[in-house]
């Protein structure tokens, strides 16, 4: 107990810096979470509001859970789920590291500045917009891309009839409306770094190429190792938007677009349960923590350092 | 380890006495509220009512004439809060689940589903409440709507007095009838509209001849158990028996003859992901669709539209739960009054006077009246711009000065040559088979579109959705609702 | 001295060939981000009716300015919006950023004895939530925040998302050795902290100031739980409440809703002026902050 005591005496600037952080999450992250008990209740409505109607929803055990496994679509949700997001994470994390090297490299500074801005306007651009604009190009009839096939004679496509193009267009959608936004956070942390590195790596006679791949790729290392652990931990959440908005729900596409996140909107749009919503909820997270703590830990054997904790 | 392992247990200790100072904080509360109620029996009570629609500005103005109103009435005062469209069902979810105050609310097939939170016990139930406050209530609206209402036999809500049945028409643009001088009178089945599309799609290749959205749903004879799921009951059934409706011979006829339609070229090639048929209606480009129908509603697409539109029927008029649940006012089951919100809920669906108040706004400034019956809006009226149809009996409100003054007159007619649906008021609860509805729910947003709209062809898709149904349990599902629907049928002597 | 100088000063760039080749990638990538948005300020411009009859086009056959003339019309509303935007957003950024670069900070030291502990406790609320139901109830129960700007503030100061980034920046930008030699002229940890570590990761701190202001900005989804006053909804919650509305209509299959909500529902080319509107100002939000980048780089060269 003395220990205890001295240890927080000697840690207490730290202590205070967190403390305004930790009270925040105690009260908007930890407290929420009693609520996670409903995914296995079947949650009922209680006059008394909503404490008491959790505690008087009757227990359901693992009921809420069952639908994610039940049937051939559980495969094609979990299999969509992940490898949209491997490739996401995979595809991502090299073409933003790369536009972040490309933009610390452009002479003018100016046209790089209005580049950035430029690669910025997707993230402000909601989905259902992007939707229309994907419509827009794809559309059978009045779709730019037809016309631009027919101009060569190509025959026209019926894009949102056939999946075999969606896997390749929800990437490129995802990367275009992502890149800006995650390209910022390498820029950032390029322009961090020591100049007089380079210029020691200059008198040395190494080449950019050199200088990229033995000090800045290097140094980037930990920026980009946490960034992919954390993007790891959320390997099981999919955007709705992207995967709902972008491909206009249509049914012939599913196979390719079918998602957790989709799938449990549809599944619950007439029973409206919101025990086994949070279940979905309570499962991507499970899933995304075990993950986490494996990913982590196997960093953690290489570089300390570069770990998330 | 070890050290990480105590902090923890002792974060978990903080959080357990915070839930409990929660929880008492709230039972305490509650305990005061109940005690203060009790002796305070002349004090007039206000009530809380949230309902649809866009919020208007003038709504708290127009609310404080309307308890002004109502406090000499019945002794109560109004708050109404409106919640936009798109957000309704999920903020009402949240704030009914939450146990914000509330005695009023507005609740849909679609809006803040009816049936849905009535068996989760959102609503009050009120039956004793209309039998001792609402007799002006039973005697003023068609009896069809709150027979209709009834969930597991018993009121949840008051339907809003307005067309009972549901009946399709075609619609037709009449700019397109008149110059190719087609004859529409004959027009009645899916089949018959052929010759028609033909000769719009060769006169008018940019025009879409057969206008439709996602939702579209071929008209065959039969009533859906569940409006999203492919199980329904003849309409003219003796055993009611749910059957699929994909197997039946009038499904695969009709969808046979929407996919010809479509390889024709009479439907537009994206018509499974389109949302809306709105640019079509805005532009005139179109030349036929289907659409629900209500008397003189002609005349309302044709005012709205800016061209003329002409309708024939193309299904019967049929009373199923979907059209009697298209508008309802439940009390909310944390309603601190709810005799004075039954009060309010009976004054409002029979009084003339507070009807039009909720719904114009304040005479002279939002409205003037023309003559007895008939009303104008006045230019103020812009900031008090309320859809009728979710406020309660529309057949008290004052015409519009181009309306027939026989306007409701017909809306009765039309409600009485509506035949009950034989599966009307049953609803079935789905909760046993929740894991099987939510598969079976995907299954049909996957196969439903392309095949109701032509774009794909039934030999081959309808046996896949049907395989891809059964692996989803709709059997399960099916039998089910089978098993619900022979008690209900015993209770109810069908 | 001078020749030295200039070399390296070239050595620093890339040729003039490779330079005019990445600039291509990059202009190239940055039209076809930027296009769509043009393309929305060319349908906000657009005629109605011709947008109905011919679709979305790059040049419209008439144009019209008759969206924004209605969006204008609503007059008070929309400035209203405005103003409760952009005092969220700028208290909203500072706020976080004070209580995230302080905790970022305590967890990047490894002198820091709890620094386990409490980078478990940020990355756990990044995996886990309760769920919109119970964040209500605190929220608006328990704080009693509904109906007040902090209710627009607070639930987003906190990320842990951006909290790990900062921590990444510190542990990377800021050398060990100048902390201990600021230790050793006998600076306290908060001193060292304000004067040494913040000027040293000013192009994270700008990163996450950048991310924070687009964060507030761009929600609507805390005005959708906790705001009914309608002076206190922020620009974007007006937009989203017109699209959600829309897509609640398409999808809703109840005849009589459809009906009566289609006509208080605005038009295609509305939307995209409001777009328009709660965009444009927020483009600038990127150049304020990339000036940042710059500026912790020379004061990193200073202290070095």
């Amino acid at each position: 107990m003395a220990a205890l005591f001295k240890n927080l005496v000697r840690n207490k600037v730290m202590l205070f810096m967190v403390l305004p952080g930790a009270i925040w999450f105690f009260f908007f992250s930890y407290l929420p979470l009693i609520g996670t008990v409903v995914a296995f209740k079947q949650y009922r409505f209680n006059r008394e509001g909503f404490w008491a109607s959790i505690v008087t929803s009757k227990w359901v055990g693992w009921d809420n859970f069952k639908f994610l496994f039940n049937g051939s679509d559980a495969y094609i949700i979990t299999r969509n789920t992940l490898l949209y997001n491997i490739a996401f994470i995979v595809v991502g994390l090299v073409l933003s590291v790369a536009m972040a090297v490309l933009l610390s490299e452009l002479v003018g500074k100016t046209l790089a500045k209005i580049y950035q801005t430029g690669m910025f306007l997707p993230y402000f651009l909601s989905w259902v917009i992007v939707g229309y604009f994907a419509f827009s190009f794809l559309s059978m009839d009045r779709g730019m891309v037809n016309q631009i096939l027919g101009w060569f004679g190509v025959e026209r496509v019926q894009w949102y009839s056939d999946p075999k193009y969606w896997p390749y267009i929800l990437i490129f959608v995802n990367l275009w409306k992502a890149i800006g936004y995650n390209s910022v956070i390498y820029l950032a942390s390029i322009l961090g770094i020591d100049r007089s590195l380079y210029e020691a790596a200059m008198i040395d006679g190494a080449s950019k190429r050199q200088q990229i791949f033995n000090i800045t790729l290097p140094l980037l290392s930990p920026i980009i190792i946490i960034m992919t652990l954390l993007a790891v931990g959320r390997i099981f959440y999919a955007d709705f938007g992207l995967f709902y908005q972008v491909p206009r729900d249509s049914g012939t596409l599913y196979s390719v677009t079918n998602v957790i996140d989709t799938y449990v909107y549809r599944g619950l749009k007439t029973t409206g349960e919101i025990g086994m919503s949070t279940a979905a909820g309570l499962y991507q997270s499970v899933v995304g923590f075990i993950l986490v703590m494996i990913s982590n830990f196997i960093v953690r054997r290489m570089d300390k350092d570069s770990a998330l904790f | 380890m070890i050290k990480s392992r105590r902090s923890f247990s002792f974060v978990l200790a903080m959080l357990m006495a915070f839930v409990l100072v929660l929880s008492a904080c709230g039972g305490s509360k509650n305990n005061a509220e109940g005690n203060s109620n009790e002796p305070a029996v002349e004090a007039p009570v206000n009530l809380i009512w949230y309902t649809i629609g866009t919020p208007q500005q003038d709504v708290d103005k127009v609310m404080e004439a309307v308890s002004k109103y109502t406090l000499e009435k019945i002794n109560a005062t109004i708050t109404m809060k409106m919640v936009d469209w798109g957000d309704y069902p999920q903020k009402l979810q949240v704030n009914v689940a939450s146990g914000e105050p509330m005695d009023i609310i507005f609740t849909a097939s679609g809006g803040f589903d009816y049936v849905q939170n009535a068996r989760k016990g959102a609503f009050m139930e009120m039956d004793d409440l209309l039998e001792k406050y609402g007799k002006g209530i039973k005697d003023t609206i068609d009896p069809a709507f709150l027979e209709g209402s009834k969930v597991d036999g018993h009121n949840y809500g008051i339907p809003a007095n307005k067309e009972l049945p549901q009946e399709n028409v075609w619609r037709f643009n009449k700019n397109f009838v008149d110059k190719y001088n087609l004859d529409i009178s004959s027009v009645r089945s899916l089949e018959s509209l052929e010759p028609l599309l033909k000769t719009i799609k060769e006169k008018e290749p940019n025009v879409t001849a057969f206008g439709m959205d996602k939702n579209f749903l071929p008209n065959i004879p039969y009533d859906y158990v569940i409006q999203n799921l492919p199980m329904a009951v003849k309409l003219d059934t003796t055993d009611y028996k749910i059957v699929n409706i994909l197997e039946t011979p009038e499904m695969k006829q009709a969808l046979t003859t929407m996919h010809k339609y479509y390889e024709a070229g009479y439907i537009a090639p994206e018509a499974a992901t389109t949302g809306s048929t709105n640019d079509l209606t805005t532009s005139g480009n179109w030349f036929a669709d289907m659409a629900q129908t209500q008397p003189l509603a002609d005349n309302l697409w044709s005012a709205s539209y800016g061209y003329p539109v002409v309708s024939t029927p193309a299904s019967n008029s049929i009373i199923n739960n979907n059209s009697v649940q298209g508008s309802i006012m439940a009390i909310s089951a944390n309603s601190e009054h709810p005799e004075k919100a039954m009060e309010f809920l009976n004054l409002l669906n029979t009084d003339p006077v507070l009807r039009n108040m909720v719904d114009s706004g304040i005479e002279g400034e939002h409205y003037k009246k023309i003559d007895d019956t008939h009303m104008e809006n006045l230019p103020a009226s812009k900031s008090y711009d309320m859809p009728s149809y979710s406020l309660g009996n529309n057949m008290l409100l004052y015409l519009n000065p181009n309306d027939q003054s026989d306007k409701w007159e017909q809306f009765k007619k039309f409600n009485a040559e509506g035949v009950d649906s034989p599966i009307l008021s049953f609803n079935f609860d789905g909760t046993k088979v929740a894991t099987e509805m939510a598969a079976v729910q995907n299954v049909k947003e996957q196969f439903w579109a392309s095949l109701m709209t032509g774009t794909v062809d039934p030999d081959e898709y309808l046996p896949k959705a049907i395989e891809k149904f059964k692996e989803a349990g709709l059997d399960k599902v099916i039998a089910e609702a089978q098993t619900q629907l022979d008690a209900w049928r015993t209770a109810n002597n069908k | 001295m001078a020749e030295v100088k200039r070399k390296i000063q070239d050595f620093h760039h890339v040729s003039r060939g490779w330079n005019i080749i990445l600039n291509i990638i990059a202009a190239a990538f940055s039209f076809i981000c930027i296009f769509p948005f043009l393309f929305v300020v060319i349908i906000s411009l657009t005629d109605e009716k011709t947008l109905a009859t011919d679709g979305y086009r790059v040049f419209p056959a008439k144009w019209s300015l008759e969206a924004y003339r209605f969006v204008f019309q609503s007059g008070d509303t929309l400035y209203r919006a405005y103003g409760v935007t952009i005092l969220v957003t700028v208290i909203g950024t500072i706020f976080s950023l004070i209580l995230m670069s302080l905790y970022a900070y305590a967890i990047s030291r490894k002198s820091f004895r709890y620094r386990g502990f409490f980078s478990v406790f940020a990355i756990v609320t990044m995996l886990f939530n309760g769920g919109m139901i119970p964040t209500y109830m605190v929220v608006s129960q328990l704080m009693g925040l509904k109906d007040t700007l902090w209710a627009l503030i607070l639930p987003l100061a906190m990320n842990a998302f951006y909290i790990m980034i900062l921590r990444t920046f510190y542990i990377t930008s800021v050398p060990e050795a100048i902390i201990e030699s600021g230790r050793i002229d006998g600076a306290g940890d908060f001193f060292i902290f304000l004067r040494i570590v913040l000027p040293l990761s000013l192009p994270g701190l700008a990163t996450i100031g950048l991310f924070s202001t687009l964060g507030y900005w761009n929600d609507w989804f805390s005005a959708l739980l906790y705001i009914d006053n309608p002076n206190l909804v922020p620009l974007q919650s007006m937009l989203m409440r017109i699209e959600s509305s829309i897509q609640f209509i398409q999808n809703s299959k109840n005849s009589s809703l459809s009906m009566a909500a289609l006509q208080t529902i605005p038009q295609d080319t509305t939307r995209m002026a409001m777009v328009v509107l709660a965009t444009l100002p927020i483009i600038f939000a990127y150049p304020f902050f990339q000036r940042y980048f710059v500026q912790g780089l020379t004061l990193g060269a200073v202290k070095e």
